[in-house]
């Protein structure tokens, strides 16, 4: 999703703390930021973020180096068992987090005006905007890069009707021959995220597509988890 | 991802908890575009790069050298030395964990274990990276076995045996302690009490030994461990004890024993050759002497110092077996030479015999030919396989007076086959081990002389060296791979040793130098400037390499009983240091089949 130049308009004319005017700015040149939440459920007006993490690229580097890495704590409730099942995160590890209000301002500092790029990263930055609403009464103006998007283009852009998608990020990673991490790890997310994103981006930049499956051989049907 | 970084590859799993720590916090990721140029030769590097997935072409003027893979790392010259060798271009689209150079440095500064990967000399590098399992020898020893170290048999005197008699079933026992019965008692004698009760209390030869042996005996069981053994023996001050099997006693175990499981026993080897009365006799300590090749291996001794031992026990062999085989005239008339990797010194795990037998003038035949067929037979029995391109004393071409293996000589090199470039090589390599070795000397200086400034020969003679590729490491594979063929084994023996020995010969042969070794080829060479100080000693060390990783293929051959495969390496099944080493190894084999090729000007043979 993007958000035009009349929205960016509007939400930089009412910001309420002017000293976050750099996200308005552009970012240095070939730069972006992948980021990944982890969070207590899907709905981002009922759930919260529970950990957060960001990485610079720069041209075809991925600067693990100076990544961002916070477990954040839930103020208003607690992390449901089901979201502590999936992030292993358990309240105790979460004790000694900050909350989001604390969090918040060094993430935007490190992300500053550029592109965010991760798998559904729509969610994730809507999940952002609403603590953000609260601190600068802003949503996150950054230009948003879908992995899925590129992966959709590079592989069933040019496919026939009927053709059945397979977008899960599982599929996306085994097409690029990247190697899977401990998933649901936000560094590790938002890293593989970066990989994608730097892999899809070099092939559109040369035309290469990625083969899709013919019928009847596609990958077996999930088994759940 | 980060964290996700493998410390378990080599030469990672050298670094310590805090160090990859360190490396985990300081790492980048670096995406490759497929044809990418990562580095370039004379570059320096920033990073060393260590592939996460993908694959990147090692090239040197446009020769493909090697294709790395994940976990390979490069390039360690680049980032070490400040220039890199070679060409490094991405192949696909290729991931890359970046550790920043000014770490690397750090690292190599406060752990020897990693900096010895980037040592510069690949024997270097083989060596710190094989000591890891040294410091495990000592402990496996003393979880071995009391029945693994001690030596039988037990030998049982009566109590009014003489001192003579003792002594007598002793020395055809070869042993050096019996057990002593008396009034169903059991005791101990041992050689020394019997020279100190002659020597010392001036016992007559006729004492009975009852008077001289001791009941105290300490025992094991032949199932103990020997630390325990060891205990006993720091306990009671004893430096042998009894071994017991099953109740009986079956032998004893001596301190000397237990040094055999540390350093081999070569040291007992020459002893039991030189005891040999028979040709049946030698039979045990041949098979030792295949036996200490694995121990020594195990215990971390360096390849060519095996060799070395090995091929001084083999030639103590040699000349005790035609001691015992040769007829007067053949002993008289005769010269027993070793040719091959075995006149070189370079034979480890036995591969083939390549022997022959120089004569100063006509023996009575059917004499020569009983000893050919025993002599050969004999170390076939002994596990010498037979030469496949029959050089052996059986094979009267190799088995004749002199002026015979003169006139032989001459054919071979006007005849322009491999086969007889192959035969004067062999025989270039030989060693005369008994009998009159001037013979010897006389027939390779008439081969020098014959040879001598005849640079087409001698052209014709190093073009061996073309007989083998010396592939690519990696290449192979990926290229299997693709089709769905998962074998990408390399024939290290072709590859490698082979055009490193050949090319050596060549240039021996023409500078008139005489050494056999291909170190002292390399070292004389070096002296006469025929090349750099430096590029001597990376031969020399790429050949250790070699002989190393292919010593590793033979005694894993042996395990499974695949002699066939003794020479193949599988880079798949090997560590990133493993491949990087033997990546560096070939990469020096190529330039010296380079320099070869412009030397003899071998173009000229197609």
């Amino acid at each position: 999703m993007h958000r035009g130049a009349l929205w960016r308009l509007f939400y930089r004319a009412s910001l309420g703390d002017h000293s976050y005017k750099f996200l308005f700015e552009p970012g240095p040149p070939d730069e972006a930021v992948a980021l990944d939440c982890e969070t207590t459920g899907l709905d981002p007006r009922r759930d919260d973020i529970v950990a957060v993490a960001a990485v610079r690229i720069r041209g075809n580097r991925i600067l693990t180096s100076e990544r961002f890495e916070a477990i954040v704590r839930p103020e208003d409730h607690q992390p449901g068992a089901e979201s502590i099942k999936v992030h292993r995160l358990r309240q105790r590890d979460i004790a000694d987090a900050l909350p989001m209000r604390k969090v918040l301002p060094a993430l935007l500092h490190f992300i500053g005006g550029r592109p965010l790029v991760g798998y559904y990263i729509d969610f994730d930055v809507r999940m952002l905007d609403k603590y953000a609403m609260d601190l600068i009464e802003v949503k996150l103006p950054n230009p948003q890069i879908e992995v899925s998007a590129l992966y959709y283009e590079r592989k069933y852009g040019n496919a026939p009707p009927g053709t059945a998608f397979d977008l899960r990020f599982d599929s996306v990673l085994r097409d690029l021959g990247i190697p899977p991490l401990a998933a649901h790890d936000a560094l590790n997310d938002a890293v593989m995220a970066a990989m994608a994103y730097l892999a899809l981006r070099d092939m559109k930049a040369r035309g290469a597509r990625i083969p899709r499956e013919r019928a009847g051989q596609g990958p077996p049907p999930p088994t759940g988890g | 991802m980060p964290s996700a970084f493998d410390a378990s590859n080599p030469p990672f799993d050298r670094l310590t908890q805090q160090e990859i720590g360190e490396l985990r916090a300081a790492l980048d990721i670096g995406y490759l575009r497929p044809g990418e140029a990562v580095l370039t030769p004379g570059q320096k590097a920033e990073h060393l790069h260590v592939i996460i997935k993908g694959s990147v072409e090692v090239r040197d003027n446009g020769t493909l050298n090697a294709v790395l893979g994940p976990r390979d790392s490069f390039d360690s010259r680049a980032v070490v030395h400040g220039a890199a060798g070679e060409d490094f271009v991405a192949a696909e689209e290729t991931l890359c964990y970046l550790i920043p150079r000014a770490l690397v440095l750090d690292l190599i500064a406060r752990n020897p274990g990693f900096a010895a990967f980037f040592y510069s000399e690949v024997s270097a590098k083989l060596d710190a990276f094989a000591r890891a399992h040294r410091a495990e020898s000592v402990e496996s020893v003393l979880r071995a076995r009391v029945r693994e170290a001690s030596r039988g048999p037990a030998v049982f005197l009566d109590g009014h045996a003489t001192l003579t008699e003792a002594a007598a079933r002793m020395q055809d026992a070869n042993i050096n302690a019996a057990y002593v019965r008396e009034d169903g008692r059991i005791g101990v004698v041992t050689g020394m009490n019997l020279a100190k009760a002659v020597l010392l209390r001036g016992l007559p030869l006729d004492a009975p030994v009852r008077e001289v042996c001791h009941y105290e005996v300490v025992e094991v069981d032949a199932e103990d461990f020997i630390f325990e053994a060891l205990l006993l023996m720091t306990r009671h001050d004893k430096r042998r004890v009894a071994v017991r099997t099953a109740g009986e006693y079956t032998g004893f175990l001596e301190d000397i024993h237990i040094l055999g499981l540390v350093a081999g026993n070569s040291q007992l080897i020459p002893g039991r050759i030189d005891r040999a009365r028979s040709v049946e006799d030698l039979a045990a300590p041949a098979q030792d002497i295949q036996g200490q090749v694995e121990r020594l291996h195990r215990q971390g001794v360096k390849v060519e110092q095996i060799a070395e031992i090995t091929s001084d026990l083999n030639r103590r062999l040699f000349v005790k077996l035609f001691e015992l085989l040769a007829p007067p005239a053949i002993r008289q008339h005769g010269c027993l030479m070793i040719m091959g990797s075995e006149g070189r010194g370079e034979q480890t795990v036995r591969t083939d015999q390549d022997n022959g037998l120089l004569l100063d003038g006509p023996v009575p035949e059917a004499e020569l030919a009983g000893f050919r067929e025993a002599f050969s037979g004999a170390l076939a029995r002994f596990g010498f396989p037979d030469c496949p391109g029959n050089v052996m004393v059986r094979n009267p071409l190799w088995s004749q007076p002199l002026d015979g293996l003169v006139r032989q000589l001459r054919l071979w090199i006007m005849d322009r086959t491999p086969e007889a470039a192959m035969n004067l090589a062999i025989f270039f390599d030989a060693v005369g081990v008994t009998g009159r070795t001037a013979l010897l000397a006389e027939a390779k200086s008439a081969m020098a002389g014959m040879m001598r400034g005849e640079r087409a020969l001698i052209a014709r003679f190093a073009n061996l060296v073309e007989s083998f590729e010396t592939p690519a490491l990696g290449v192979l594979s990926t290229l299997m791979e693709r089709v769905g063929v998962a074998s990408d084994a390399i024939d290290i023996k072709k590859a490698g040793i082979f055009p490193i020995v050949h090319g050596m010969r060549a240039m021996a042969m023409d500078r008139g130098i005489l050494a056999t070794s291909t170190a002292g080829r390399i070292e004389a060479l070096t002296e006469a400037g025929a090349f750099s100080h430096d590029f001597g000693r990376e031969l020399l060390s790429a050949l250790r390499v070699f002989m190393e990783y292919r010593l590793r293929a033979q005694l894993e051959a042996v395990r499974r009983g695949a002699l066939e495969q003794e020479a193949l390496v599988h880079p798949a099944g090997l560590s990133a240091a493993d491949r990087d080493i033997l990546r560096d190894a070939l990469r020096i084999v190529r330039q010296f089949r380079e320099m070869i090729r412009s030397r003899f000007n071998l173009a000229a043979f197609g």
